[in-house]
């Protein structure tokens, strides 16, 4: 079966910096794919390149982006201009900022249905009846100022789904709003996966959010992949030091309070100083001198897992 | 002992032009003890923010009292009140903003020091050299600006300028909201290190639980401006005593797939009210899983179950077996 | 420190190069500006006179050298708008910070006073004002110094009010700072760079006004001269002697244009999006 979105060997850079260097990836209709990291780890870049919604200080160096099949790469932009929203659709972290203040949840919803009249007036109120809200016949004449942070979420998530699109990416769609609601919209999108079969590529920062949703992960760092694999393996048995460290370094619910929490020492390096190397080696407890000469290529550690590190073998 | 800060009653109104007032804060009270660190937690909107800038004075509230350290400050005139935030000092969310970008961070820790007149000259700057130490700084980073520094940093800069006048209240509002993952941890080590060695009482406003049940001895849960409860951290962990306490409880997404698919589900339905026009009898009844006829009409007590006070009137049914039935 | 583009560094040297021939005006000058002679009058532009040398930009109606009297008119016109430039940044970044930090009654006072202000024609309240006290320099600088304030009220005002909501102002307060600590040591810092692009396109403003009321009668008085003035003068003989209104002419043009010019780069630079910051 072909997947739904193939991500190969895909590459950006920002004028001499390689912010995004060889990441490959590819999610299945009906999987859940987290792509997890900490900001400046180039998630969200590479989600705007599989759009090719790529801002101009940003150039796709190499690289292929395959949608059910199709090479986005080398598609003139008035063809992608017709996938995008019917084939692929994205949601935002910020949904009171991506939706249109003047004009009514209904036209925009309506908008990417193609449709007019009553038609589109039936598939909207069908399409936010699915995703949830409550009386919709009310909430299309609304304004977005009238909804809150999870109702606009729920409207943005209808906008993208409702032409039925074979990829979701969604940029941190949680991230602003809270936790009570925040359940409520990862229910919705396992639910809407499972049901419409539709391949979701979640970008998040929150391991929480991954381990609710996920089917597989990847662990992004300094604009490489680091891990990939099952969710329950990433979280069981990580298999990079990277992935170790941040599972490690979060407060559970379950743990000692006040005891000292896993701290990866330094930070996160700028593009400009990324190593052609190992990017992680400077804050790796594993780390030895081959780490710092040459990069490690992503290694099936079994299981369908994969991992970027010389010493996956030590990891834990 | 006198506590280090007593809140009682404390309520924040916002006029509102057309309409009633917002009632951000409602009549909250809770005291906390030296060295000892609660937890404001609740979701956005609550009402912990108001809370915390009316506990260093920077909001005004409409009644109520705040005692820091045995000084009322609600009401005070300029100079107690200055005298009292010498006892009290507060961290921000955003490490980007809480530090003035044209200002060297030296001067800026060093700022508490100099303009109450507590040191000067090499002396300031040995005194701002040992802060930064203290929260793993090197001497030379103070002739530095702020953008020299990652997020991480500036929030210890904070830290340290915070620390300059060894408060005896220290007000950290959702101190590491705005960090990432691994740096977050840095941050929490060095909070959790400082209130062990200098035995600071620490109000920890946060939306985070698991942080703050790392942080935190006891813990106060906010729902539209009022408090659902306030237990002791462990009873409030294990055996919730509100229905919406237990509600956050399970919605906030944990580190493990298996665990994280196990447990149940309550949704709450719909959204918070507006706090202009809260609902009648308890707040969270529009809401709650467990609402029964009294909740719409009465206004549930604050009462004492087991270690917890709390506000509901079915709290001893939160924890019973049967509460997740089936369709609730 | 950011470098600063090629363009903006031209612009800045041919303002510097305007400015300091203006204030060695007295020292560069080929002549003495106020050297009457009426064999000499209205000479074209490098005209010789065996005696005297030559007049590189011609002479006026009265035989006097127009380069040098542009030259000395230049440092009367920079002196004139830098000062009340100074006089109306003092009094309009006050009245602003005081307004954006107190708020309430006094902001309402003082912004009103500035909304009333605005609405009264600047060169009409000018024209008026000189007509009252009589015409001089000190008069000139009071008069354009005192009219101008409010636009640097309205920009202090909301950058302050902006700047006074960060939370680094309410951390100084926590600290123990007095309100005269915050404004000058923390406000005033972070609201500056707005107010120096206020201040200058008002730069270039108050160079035209100096001319206008010149021109009028009402600013520098003759014999001293001015580029208004002299451009007043020359107004007569604009068919017989061209050069009396065109030189002075471009020599304002040029230098407002680099002013305003040097403003719009001032804003790019400043802007926070812009990278760097």
């Amino acid at each position: 079966m072909i997947p739904a979105l193939d991500v190969r060997d895909l590459s950006l850079a920002i004028g001499g910096a390689r912010v995004v260097d060889g990441v490959s990836f590819a999610v299945r209709a009906g999987e859940v794919l987290a792509l997890v990291g900490e900001s400046g780890c180039g998630k969200s870049i590479t989600a705007f390149a599989a759009m090719r919604l790529l801002p101009r200080a940003v150039t796709m160096t190499g690289g292929q982006l395959l949608l059910e099949g199709n090479d986005l790469a080398a598609l003139p932009e008035s063809r992608m201009r017709r996938l995008r929203g019917r084939r692929m659709s994205m949601i935002f972290q910020e949904p009171l900022a991506a939706l249109d203040p003047l004009s009514t949840v209904g036209t925009q919803v309506a908008e990417a249905t193609g449709l007019r009249g009553a038609a589109a007036r039936e598939a909207v109120l069908a399409m936010l009846g699915e995703v949830g809200i409550s009386d919709p016949a009310r909430r299309i004449r609304q304004y977005p100022f009238e909804l809150s942070g999870g109702m606009a979420q729920r409207v943005m998530i209808a906008t993208a789904l409702i032409a039925r699109p074979a990829v979701l990416l969604a940029d941190e769609p949680t991230t602003a709003l809270d936790v009570t609601i925040q359940a409520q919209i990862l229910d919705l999108l396992r639910r809407l996966a499972a049901e419409r079969g539709t391949a979701i590529v979640l970008i998040t920062h929150d391991m929480g959010v991954v381990a609710d949703i996920a089917d597989r992960v990847a662990v992004m760092y300094a604009g490489r992949i680091a891990e990939t694999g099952p969710v329950a393996r990433i979280f069981a048995a990580p298999r990079h030091p990277y992935t170790a460290l941040l599972l490690a370094a979060l407060p559970r619910l379950g743990d000692a309070p006040k005891a000292a929490l896993a701290v990866i020492p330094g930070q996160v390096p700028l593009p400009s100083a990324f190593s052609a190397a190992c990017r992680f080696a400077d804050r790796c407890p594993l780390v030895t001198d081959r780490c710092r000469q040459e990069p490690p290529p992503l290694r099936e550690m079994g299981a369908d897992q994969l991992s970027a590190c010389w010493h996956a073998e030590r990891v834990r | 002992m006198t506590a280090a800060l007593t809140v009682a009653d404390l309520a924040v109104h916002y006029p509102v032009r057309h309409g009633p007032p917002v009632r951000a804060v409602d009549g909250v009270s809770f005291t906390i003890a030296p060295g000892e660190t609660l937890g404001l937690v609740g979701e956005s909107g609550c009402g912990k923010s108001t809370v915390s800038k009316s506990v260093v004075g920077l909001q005004a509230p409409t009644r109520g009292s705040v005692v820091v350290d045995g000084v009322e400050i609600v009401g005070a005139d300029r100079r107690t009140l200055r005298q009292a935030r010498a006892r009290m000092q507060m961290v921000f969310q955003d490490p980007a903003t809480s530090l003035d970008p044209r200002m060297t961070i030296g001067a800026a820790v060093g700022e508490p020091l100099l303009v109450r007149g507590l040191a000067r000259g090499q002396a300031l700057r040995d005194r701002v050299a040992g802060l930064l130490a203290e929260v793993g700084l090197r001497p030379e980073h103070a002739t530095r600006y702020p953008h020299q520094f990652s997020g991480g940093q500036r929030q210890r800069i904070v830290i340290a300028r915070a620390l300059a006048l060894r408060p005896a209240l220290l007000v950290c509002d959702e101190p590491v909201s705005a960090l990432d993952v691994s740096v977050r941890a840095q941050i929490l080590n060095l909070l959790v290190e400082l209130q062990r060695g200098l035995g600071m009482a620490t109000l920890f406003v946060s939306h985070d639980l698991a942080v703050v049940r790392h942080v935190c001895d006891r813990v106060a849960v906010m729902y539209l401006g009022r408090l659902a409860e306030l237990a002791p951290r462990d009873a409030l962990f294990a055996a919730p005593r509100h229905p919406y306490t237990r509600a956050l409880l399970l919605a906030v997404p944990e580190p493990d797939p298996a665990a994280q698919r196990a447990k149940p589900r309550v949704p709450l339905a719909g959204e918070i009210p507006s706090p202009a026009n809260p609902p009648p009898g308890c707040r969270f009844h529009t809401r709650c899983p467990m609402a029964r006829a009294p909740c719409r009409e009465q206004e549930p007590a604050w009462r004492q179950v087991g270690e917890s006070m709390v506000a509901c009137h079915f709290a001893e049914e939160v924890n019973s077996p049967g509460v997740d039935k089936p369709g609730c | 420190m950011r470098r600063l583009p090629l363009s903006t560094l031209l612009l800045l040297a041919v303002l510097l190069l305007m400015a300091a021939a203006a204030f060695t005006a007295p020292w560069i000058s080929p002549h003495d500006p106020l050297r009457q002679s009426l064999l000499l009058r209205l000479k074209p532009p490098g005209s010789v006179d065996p005696r005297q040398g030559v007049f590189l930009l011609g002479t006026d109606d009265l035989g006097r050298d127009l380069l040098a009297r542009i030259l000395c008119g230049a440092r009367a016109s920079f002196a004139v708008a830098m000062l009340s430039v100074a006089v109306s940044l003092v009094v309009g970044v006050s009245l602003g910070l005081v307004a954006g930090w107190v708020r309430g009654w006094a902001a309402a006072i003082i912004m009103r006073l500035v909304d009333t202000m605005l609405s009264i024609p600047a060169i009409l309240l000018a024209v008026l004002t000189v007509a009252v006290i009589g015409p001089s320099f000190l008069s000139l600088i009071l008069v354009l110094g005192l009219t101008r304030w409010p636009r640097y009220t309205r920009v202090a005002y909301a950058s302050t009010l902006q700047v006074a909501a960060m939370p680094y102002i309410q951390a100084s307060e926590m600290a123990g700072a007095g309100a005269a600590r915050i404004l000058l040591r923390h406000v005033l810092p972070n609201i500056a760079g707005p107010l120096m692009v206020v201040a200058t396109s008002e730069f270039g403003l108050m160079i035209l006004f100096e001319a206008g009321l010149s021109f009028l009668g009402l600013g520098i008085q003759p014999p001293a001269p001015s580029w208004g003035s002299i451009m007043s003068a020359g107004r007569q003989y604009v068919e017989r002697a061209w050069w009396l209104t065109v030189f002075p002419g471009i020599g304002l043009f040029t230098l407002v244009l680099c002013i305003n010019l040097l403003g719009d780069a001032m804003r790019d630079q400043l802007d926070p999006r812009s990278a760097g910051r």
